[in-house]
């Protein structure tokens, strides 16, 4: 786990994406530079309305601008409150917390596992990857929404020159049905063991990916969220069962788990 | 004029007043990364038990208006790993160290406060007498005058060092329990334990904890913490730790206003890790605003009302 620090920063850019997403630009963030793909921050609001703090995984990092991003969807008064924000805003953040994502080898298929908003640590550890040399062509991303309104940022992640994927419920983007199907016609259609999953998106999509991913023997990771009230460890509030028989830590044991640990 | 932050129970002297509480910062190895432990007066483990305990399934949390609600359900390492895997980091840190005891039977609170009689580097125990969250033990015992005054007595017996218990609110009348607790041998009571309550999603009609019932803590349980501190304060003997919604330095000068020699900070730790420091750093800079040379010129000089 990375040593975490406490700053107060300031909201530099909100955007709004549509649908309820939101991207935040905090700067400035003396940090940017330790955030790894898979880190998240934990993000205080002014005022006592909001009584935790808020887990947010990092989308995007400038180290030389002193920029964090985060891409949130407003689910409650946390996140509406965050909304509302403006630019010059303070906000103080605890992080980078967590452990990081292991990038893959660089011959692997990467298949990026997007669900919902589960995508911002998978935007950001696709750009990390391509810019330590991997090739973006042998970066899947898959990115599965209900409708097309919850595929955002397309023109982004199509840029970085991946092969992107999108999967719509409703069929109004992309193909239509589950993100999963079409992960598993891709593994069946390359050699597994030359693949690597890492999945990022609600519960039953993440239970999903990890069963396909242990039927199929590909390796990876997936990142998941629990009610963290601390977000460093000490409160012992998120933990997940294991495979094991033993809990951990979604917060630093985590959220970053490999395929198979929890028992989901 | 320098203010003296120290303060001294059971003959044990502390740099500060300003503990972490049990349960809200582990064994120290996560909060150290934060801030130096030196900083606090101390640090209370999370309650240790004979056995490891996995606790409850998730969710075991939930916030609240002003606080929280938790159910973790005593999970923890055993006493064996705690003392071969916790207590070397902690023996290096330049704090004190205080160790939570639960247990599920009298038996359990003596073994464990047994072995860690042979513990060297560990200054007190305290008998968390007060979990709302188990099934046995734990509130059982500090609901129980006689069961209180037993646990206690029996503990003294076998650990040597100074004893605190550790009082739940979920009782009738805390001043009751706090002297039996004195009658038992107690060097010392902390009050508050966090209060039995509870949080239902009206979408699914499932309580938000997956044990039905949670302890509430945070500010919401600030004001009652402190009536019960007091109350103790002024018909009791024993040093008073306070403890409940302690979340920034003024809260702390309440408490010790109210009878409380040492507060502990615990849930506001989760939302301001750094809140400890802050509250030491606030402390020393209101006694010299206030001309206080020491702690004791603060501790239960409350001026009531006639
Ligand atoms: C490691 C991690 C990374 C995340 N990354 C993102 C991200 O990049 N973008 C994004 O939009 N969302 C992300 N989330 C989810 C985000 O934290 C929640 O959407 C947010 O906390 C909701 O706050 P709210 O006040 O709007 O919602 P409310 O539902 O009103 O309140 C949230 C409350 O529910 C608790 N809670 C219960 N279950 C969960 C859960 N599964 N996750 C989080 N909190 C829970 C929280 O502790 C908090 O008290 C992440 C969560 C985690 C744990
Ligand atoms: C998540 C959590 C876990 C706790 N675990 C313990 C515990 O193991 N033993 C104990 O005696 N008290 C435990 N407590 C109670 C605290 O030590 C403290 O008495 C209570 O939280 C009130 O203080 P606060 O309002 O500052 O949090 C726990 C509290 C919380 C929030
Ligand atoms: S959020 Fe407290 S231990 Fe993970």
């Amino acid at each position: 786990m990375t040593k975490p620090t406490c700053e107060d920063t300031f909201l530099k850019k909100r955007r709004s994406l549509g649908n309820d997403y939101y991207s935040l630009t905090f700067s400035p963030y003396s940090q940017a530079e330790r955030c790894r793909p898979g880190h998240f921050v934990h993000l205080k609001l002014p005022g006592n309305d909001v009584f935790f703090r808020r887990a947010f995984s990092i989308a995007a990092v400038s180290p030389s601008a002193g920029e964090m991003e985060i891409i949130f969807k407003i689910v409650g008064r946390g996140t509406r409150a965050m909304a509302h924000l403006r630019p010059g805003d303070p906000i103080n953040l605890l992080g980078p917390l967590g452990t990081p994502f292991k990038r893959p080898r660089k011959r692997e298929h990467t298949l990026m596992v997007a669900g919902g908003i589960g995508f911002p640590p998978l935007l950001f550890l696709a750009r990390d990857m391509i810019s330590r040399g991997h090739d973006p062509k042998r970066i899947e991303f898959f990115y599965g929404g209900r409708t097309a309104g919850d595929v955002i940022e397309r023109s982004r992640i199509k840029k970085l020159g991946v092969t992107f994927r999108p999967v719509t419920e409703d069929g109004s983007l992309g193909s239509k049905g589950l993100v999963t199907v079409p992960v598993e016609e891709f593994i069946e259609n390359h050699d597994n063991g030359n693949c690597r999953i890492y999945g990022c998106g609600p519960e039953g999509m993440l239970k999903s990916t990890n069963e396909l991913a242990l039927r199929l023997g590909v390796p990876g990771q997936i990142s998941l969220e629990a009610p963290m009230p601390c977000g460093i460890g000490v409160c012992l509030g998120c933990v997940v069962p294991l495979t094991d028989g033993g809990h951990a830590r979604v917060c630093c044991d985590g959220p970053v788990f490999s395929i198979g640990e929890v028992a989901l | 004029m320098t203010a003296d932050l120290g303060i001294t129970i059971a003959g044990v002297e502390f740099a500060n007043p300003v503990w972490t509480a049990s349960g809200c910062c582990g064994y120290g190895e996560e909060l150290a990364r934060v801030f130096p432990l030196s900083r606090l007066g101390a640090l209370v483990t999370k309650s240790i038990t004979l056995e490891p305990r996995l606790g409850h399934p998730p969710p075991r949390v939930a916030e609240t208006s002003a606080g929280m609600l938790n159910a973790i359900g005593l999970a923890n390492v055993g006493v064996e790993s705690f003392i071969d895997e916790k207590i070397p980091f902690l023996a290096r840190q330049k704090t004190r160290t205080i160790v939570n005891v639960a247990g599920s039977t009298m038996g359990e609170y003596i073994e464990v406060c047994q072995r860690l009689n042979d513990v060297e580097h560990l200054d007190m125990v305290e008998l968390n007498i007060s979990c709302p969250n188990v099934d046995k033990g734990g509130m059982q015992f500090g609901a129980d005058p006689s069961l209180t005054e037993e646990v206690v007595k029996s503990v003294k017996k076998v650990f040597t060092r100074p004893v605190i218990a550790k009082l739940s609110p979920n009782v009738t009348d805390i001043v009751e329990i706090a002297r039996a607790a004195e009658q038992g041998g107690a060097d010392a009571v902390s009050l508050i334990n966090s209060m039995v309550g509870t949080a239902v999603d009206i979408e699914t009609w499932r309580p938000r904890l997956t044990n039905n019932t949670g302890g509430l803590t945070g500010p919401a349980i600030k004001p009652i913490a402190l009536a019960m501190v007091s109350a103790v304060h002024s018909s009791c003997r024993l040093p008073v730790i306070g403890i409940g919604g302690i979340a920034g330095w003024a809260d702390a000068v309440e408490f010790l206003l109210c009878g409380a020699t040492a507060v502990q900070v615990g849930t506001a730790v989760f939302v301001e890790p750094e809140a400890p420091v802050k509250i030491v750093r606030g402390l020393r800079e209101y006694m010299r605003r206030k001309k206080l040379r020491t702690v004791n010129d603060l501790i239960g000089r409350v001026r009531k009302y006639g």
